[in-house]
């Protein structure tokens, strides 16, 4: 029992970052990012590539990993979304953006980095034992506690700086914002580089234990949907039950239904098609919180 | 007296519907100007053209000596402009601390913020009760009087007021009125009330405008406005 909390725990950590980026983005902008996952699986490449091939410490690696996908956000906003927001008045044309960006990261990734798997040895050895309870290896409780430092930082970040308060009114109300001198387009693009970066993080703190490779993308953009759909999407908070939600079930299911076969996700789809249909809005679902 | 804003000749177009076609209006230094008129005159659209949310079609709008029209949105709240936009529009999920803190966006002298806080919350003390409540939880008046802090938390030389009575209880308005007042009398600023409840805006401005479908129908004093039978028979009912 307490082991399955404690997976859950640390994978609802890393799912909670990656809803919060994707949660963040459609707030700002009304964007789905469906490139979402392939972010992630960029990151991941960065830090292996700066850890394994240039020989460089696990924490630079991770840097560059937010550097690297902050900068790719950045861009993507600016050249990609920004054009298509402003012409288009139809959010079918940013799904179908966001869809190509996709396809399109993909393609880079595997020009870049190849198609196998790659991982980062271990960052630290050992296993923590509780009586036999509770067996956790020290890297999956040092990469769960990063994870929760990391949105805590995000949360004091949105709710305490200016960036992040006028990021905040911009998801509650674009003209208004605008009226207190909030440059819409500067905060698109600084929004959509944090969601990107976030999304850089976790793959560089996951490559360490599950590593990564070219077809994780799309599965965990999946998957950060299924989190902002149950936690409700636009909401910080919702975003981070649903990844901890995401993650217990995960956790839960594959402990409890191994017996039955790989069924783990069949049983979530069914369930969250249920919850959908009595609270289509999910758990917090309002505008922005 | 030297003016802060002129708005000449603005024509203004939604899709192919004209909303403005030809206004002009002034603003001097210190002045409380109204603009009065029934829904669609085009009233919020002059607002929305100054504050640049809104491009217009031809004329000029000068503040300051200099041309405005054209100005961004973000930049015309930058030159001394601050806008109470119709509707209220605070940021519902934000506290009031939050909500006037946005207020005060493009300044960054810390001191000078913490400075025009106090003082807003002095003006509004039910803003100090509630400072850290959300805003959507607050009724439509206290919203209305954290919207019109938000908008002198970026000190600005001219305050665009966009029908700040409208769906606040009777009561609340003679205190929305009040406000107004003592806002001109105490701070440097000079003000363009746009108002559907003619009388309190004719009561407490030096200057009106009468707006009728995109052009200046009448316009002169309040107080003469204010018995002029045109106005009476047209914007205030029978009720004087």
């Amino acid at each position: 029992m307490e082991q399955i909390i404690a997976n859950g725990l640390y994978l609802g950590a890393q799912y909670a970052l990656i809803a919060l980026g994707l949660t963040l983005i459609f707030s700002l902008m009304n964007v789905l990012n469906f490139a979402h996952g392939q972010m992630y699986v960029f990151g991941g490449f960065v830090t292996y590539t700066v850890v394994v091939q240039l020989g460089l410490p696990f924490i630079v690696g991770l840097f560059a990993s937010a550097v690297v996908l902050a900068i790719m956000g950045a861009a993507i906003e600016k050249f990609l979304f920004a054009p298509v927001v402003r012409r288009s008045k139809r959010d079918e044309s940013t799904m179908l953006l966001a869809a190509g960006v996709a396809f399109f990261l993909d393609a880079v990734i595997l020009l870049f980095f190849g198609e196998k798997q790659r991982g980062v040895p271990k960052i630290v050895n050992g296993v923590l034992n509780l009586d036999m309870r509770i067996i956790m290896p020290y890297d999956r409780i040092l990469i769960g506690v990063l994870a929760i430092l990391l949105i805590v930082a995000f949360i004091a970040f949105m709710n305490y700086s200016r960036t992040g308060r006028a990021m905040r009114a911009l998801a509650q109300d674009k003209m208004a914002a605008q009226l207190m001198g909030v440059n819409v387009s500067r905060y698109s693009m600084i929004g959509f580089a944090l969601g990107a970066m976030l999304a850089g993080l976790v793959g560089g703190l996951l490559v360490t234990i599950t590593g990564v490779n070219l077809g994780m993308g799309g599965p965990t953009s999946v998957k950060a949907f299924l989190m902002i759909m149950i936690g409700g999407a636009g909401v910080i908070s919702g975003a981070i039950a649903g990844g901890f939600i995401l993650g217990m079930m995960e956790s839960v299911g594959l402990t409890v239904l191994s017996a039955y076969g790989d069924i783990t996700y069949l049983v979530i789809f069914a369930s969250l098609m249920v919850f959908l249909a009595v609270r289509p809005q999910g758990l917090m679902g309002k505008p922005w919180g | 007296m030297t003016k802060i804003l002129s708005v000449e000749n603005v024509e203004l177009y939604y899709d192919h519907i004209y909303a403005l076609k030809g206004v002009s209006i002034d603003v001097a230094e210190g002045e409380t100007v109204a603009l009065i008129g029934a829904n669609g005159a085009g009233k919020s659209s002059i607002l929305r053209a100054i504050t640049g949310l809104r491009p217009i079609k031809s004329g000029q709008i000068n503040y300051e000596g200099q041309r405005l029209d054209g100005t961004s949105a973000a930049e015309v709240v930058r030159k001394g402009i601050s806008m109470v936009p119709e509707g209220r529009r605070a940021f519902p999920l934000m506290s009031v601390k939050d909500n006037l803190l946005m207020g005060a966006f493009t300044r960054t002298d810390k001191a000078e913020i913490e400075q025009t806080l106090e003082n807003v919350l002095t003006r509004f003390p039910r803003l100090r009760e509630r400072y850290n409540q959300q805003a959507n939880t607050m009724s439509g008046g206290e919203q209305q009087m954290m919207v019109i802090g938000r908008a002198l938390m970026a000190k600005p030389k001219l305050l665009l007021l966009d029908e700040p009575s409208l769906g606040i209880a009777p009561k609340l308005v003679q205190d929305i009125a009040r406000a107004i007042v003592a806002i001109s009398r105490d701070e440097k600023v000079s003000i363009l009330l746009v108002e559907q409840n003619s009388r309190m805006a004719l009561s407490i401005s030096n200057r009106a405008y009468a707006l009728s479908t995109g052009s200046i129908a009448l316009s002169g004093n309040s107080k003469d406005l204010m018995n002029d039978d045109r106005i009476k028979a047209a914007y205030l009912g029978g009720e004087l």
